[in-house]
């Protein structure tokens, strides 16, 4: 992400942005690393009951197998693969229907501007797990792409609110005003003045909602409204080894582990990108 | 008999069997009285029993669910009769009956001086009452299809029900013990109850708990405790917790045969397994190709090895089956070879039916366990005989509408609670869409059979059939597993229809 712009924008903060920043990232591309891995490998076949049942860790099977005796571990790998998806797929969705109506919404006239405000609101104030339920119930079934299309839609809305605020105070400089009586168009403005301002901000906030939107899809495939099985999501993981969780608690502790490392690291990173793009924020510490 | 009962549906009748344990502790408990032992248990105990099932209000004919019937049946409403957890069907609050020679008259005597809580003394028009409500249109009991021959009731006097048949009915008394008698001026009965049974309601707190307490005035042999609250959880780990720490002295149904890893070896508590009527099912449509097929769903029985399913799920407990009918039954018979597992005749049967490239369909899986992890079984089962699974989670609700009401689906897994429920499969109407004239036919003379053995005949033909037509996928029949503290005893094992009596339990001093 920028990593140029970052550097440039934190001269002075280049030994502070350090740790958050780069464990955040160690762990996010680790994780990427071994979703992209799933691609074409996995230690075992995961729908292959290849050990028995309730199996606990060995060399073998590093993280024990399930009551099917599937491989845990390889079962995990998968679920990092689909945590990624959902998240990367629901913020480009959210960021661009935010984005887009935030700005939308900063441009227009008063009235119009009021009613989309207050239509984010509501959206805000609807829980995302309610409304990806909607969503998956008008539409056939779950799957993968419900789950995206959920939590884009409500990711998008707290993105939009951000972005709106955020132009309308660019938007109130005299500069704009200058540049609007100088002849730039209204896209120009978007393109010169508002976007360039506004990005660092936006894009921490994206960043935390992908953390965010990992905990909703395993939110969602714990109560089974997320990728239907056999795809491996930590959530219906976590939901399968419930009933067991006294005699293989593994099967419960490896992908929450699992889930817990990726939004930290994601969080560790948003933090850092923050830290980085905001001077106000640098040179307070 | 069209109605049925899920653990998370409308009403169920499991448990009953419970009944015969309980009153075999009455007169064991008498029998002690009798010989002037003194007690070793507390008269007056609470007996806290957790449970997984609230029920949704307290009327059986409201879609209470199955709680209701775990929580009332003959605790706190009695019938005409019972069924015992045996699986027998015994009289209570018929002292005697009469059946005319065509077999169409009932002539119930009532027992004499029977209270209800509200004081009423029971007489022959609340047993009217009590039949019609669940006859009624709006009735939504599971059980109204199957008191359809009734065709009137009368009410000589007091002491005295005539009920008059259009056809006859050989289950009548069996289906008559899942009708609560109410007191017939009671209202507001989905939060309140006037019934006759040893406990009346002392408090109900939605979400928490649905506590009784003994009834003074009760007709027939006191509770061996005071008082027994139901006590509900939404999530078996944090039941087993309760009984952990003694917040509750009994699990009525333990979910998982991993949590009893804890109570099995520790000597305070008492794991004990019963005979359920619980099946699961691979029910398919069949109605829609290929499932109208009969080689195709014999070809998906064999492929499937449900003892290695059933050893996933359920560790070392459980039965395999290889029909509808539990080993419980009467008309039981051992179907487990009928389409045992054998892959290569799978494979041949699949090509015989004109699909040897496999074929692909979808379960709709309910979303709660054990049913994903069969779901995700049977798609690595099939798809050794190249029959891919997709795999549609739905909720309990969506179940309900879609596969039960709309029979919208290809196959769906699901268990089924329901003691003798093979008739269902004479209902070609059911959800599953089962059509065979043959069964229809014998289950319908089945009910009007002169004695049971000639129904027990009838019905054992029914089921031999079903099992060769492998007009379901019968997966396994769960374990009943009841886990207590040491300290409590006398509670019942079976877990016909859900049921719980509760007035057999004994708590130590």
């Amino acid at each position: 992400m920028s990593e140029s712009t970052i550097i440039i924008a934190s001269v002075e903060g280049k030994k502070r942005r350090s740790w958050t920043f780069t464990i955040g990232a160690i762990i996010v591309g680790l994780q990427v690393v071994i979703g992209l891995m799933t691609l074409i490998w996995t230690p075992f076949d995961p729908s292959a009951m290849s050990g028995g049942r309730l199996g606990a860790a060995s060399l073998v099977h590093l993280a024990g197998t399930d009551r099917l005796g599937r491989d845990l571990f390889s079962l995990i790998m998968i679920g990092s693969r689909i945590a990624l998806t959902v998240g990367s797929g629901a913020i480009v969705i959210g960021g661009l229907i935010g984005i887009t109506i935030g700005l939308l919404a900063a441009f227009a006239s008063k009235t119009l501007d009021d009613v989309l405000a207050a239509g984010l609101d509501i959206l805000i104030a609807f829980p995302t797990l309610l409304l990806a339920m909607l969503i998956v119930a008008s539409s056939d079934g779950a799957s993968l792409t419900t789950a995206i299309v959920a939590i884009g839609i409500a990711n998008s809305a707290i993105v939009a609110r951000l972005t709106r605020i955020l132009a309308k105070r660019v938007l109130s400089m005299d500069y704009i005003t200058a540049s609007r009586i100088s002849g730039t168009s209204w896209l120009g403005v978007v393109m010169i003045h508002v976007l360039p301002n506004i990005w660092p901000t936006l894009l921490v906030n994206l960043a935390l909602q992908f953390g965010l939107a990992v905990i909703a899809e395993a939110s969602l495939s714990y109560l089974g409204l997320g990728a239907p099985p056999p795809n491996a999501s930590w959530g219906r993981l976590l939901q399968e080894a419930q009933a067991t969780v006294y005699t293989a608690p593994l099967g419960a502790i490896a992908p929450g582990i699992a889930l817990v490392s990726l939004v930290i690291g994601i969080n560790l990173l948003a933090d850092g990108l923050r830290d980085l793009a905001d001077p106000t924020r640098r040179s307070r510490r | 008999m069209s109605g049925l009962t899920t653990r998370t549906g409308s009403t169920l009748e499991s448990r009953q069997m419970r009944a015969r344990t309980a009153l075999a502790a009455i007169l064991i408990g008498a029998l002690a009285a009798g010989s002037a032992l003194a007690a070793d248990f507390d008269a007056d105990a609470t007996i806290n029993i957790g449970s997984l099932y609230e029920p949704q209000n307290l009327d059986n004919t409201a879609g209470a669910g199955q709680g209701i019937n775990e929580a009332f049946n003959n605790n706190v409403y009695e019938g005409l009769f019972r069924l015992a957890d045996s699986g027998e069907v015994e009289p209570v609050l018929a002292k005697d009956f009469k059946v005319s020679d065509d077999g169409l008259t009932y002539t119930f005597t009532l027992q004499p001086s029977v209270k209800f809580h509200s004081g009423e003394p029971l007489t022959s028009k609340d047993v009217k009452f009590s039949i019609e409500r669940v006859t009624s249109a709006e009735s939504k009991s599971s059980r109204k299809n199957s008191l359809k021959p009734i065709a009137g009731i009368e009410t000589p006097d007091d002491a005295t029900v005539v009920i008059k048949l259009s056809s006859r009915s050989i289950s009548l008394p069996y289906n008559l013990s899942y009708v609560w008698i109410i007191n017939d001026t009671a209202t507001n009965l989905t939060a309140t109850e006037d019934g006759t049974g040893p406990y009346e309601l002392a408090d109900w707190r939605r979400g928490s708990s649905l506590a009784l307490t003994r009834f003074d005035g009760y007709w027939g042999q006191k509770p061996s405790n005071g008082d027994v609250v139901f006590q509900y959880f939404t999530e078996a780990t944090a039941l087993n917790n309760a009984l952990l720490t003694g917040s509750v002295d009994i699990i009525t149904s333990v979910q998982s045969p991993d949590s009893l890893a804890q109570f099995k070896d520790n000597a305070d508590f008492t794991v004990a397994e019963g005979k359920s009527t619980t099946k699961l099912l691979l029910a398919y449509n069949d109605r829609v190709a290929p499932f109208d097929n009969v080689k195709v769903r014999k070809a998906l029985a064999r492929a499937v090895d449900d003892a290695k399913l059933l050893k996933a799920v359920w560790g070392d407990y459980g039965t395999l089956i290889g029909s509808m009918v539990p080993p419980t039954d009467p008309w039981f018979i051992d179907l487990t070879k009928t389409d045992g597992y054998d892959v290569e005749s799978a494979k041949a049967l699949l090509k015989e039916a004109g699909y040897q490239d496999g074929f692909s369909f979808t379960i709709d899986t309910p979303n709660y366990d054990p049913h994903p992890i069969a779901a995700q079984f049977l798609q690595g089962e099939l798809a050794k005989i190249g029959v891919k699974v997709n795999i549609n989670v739905i909720t309990a609700n969506e179940w309900y509408s879609k596969v039960y009401k709309a029979h919208d689906f290809q196959a769906t897994l699901q268990e089924h609670v329901n003691h003798r429920d093979i008739v269902f499969y004479g209902n070609p109407d059911f959800y599953w869409g089962y059509n065979n004239p043959k069964v229809v036919d014998l289950i319908k003379q089945a009910e009007a059979s002169t004695t049971t053995d000639d129904q027990t005949t009838k019905l054992k033909e029914a089921n031999t059939i079903i099992a060769e037509d492998a007009a379901s996928n019968w997966l396994y029949l769960y374990p009943q597993i009841v886990v207590s503290a040491k300290s409590v005893t006398g509670y019942p094992l079976n877990g016909l229809n859900a049921q719980f009596f509760a007035g057999g339990i004994k708590k130590a001093d």
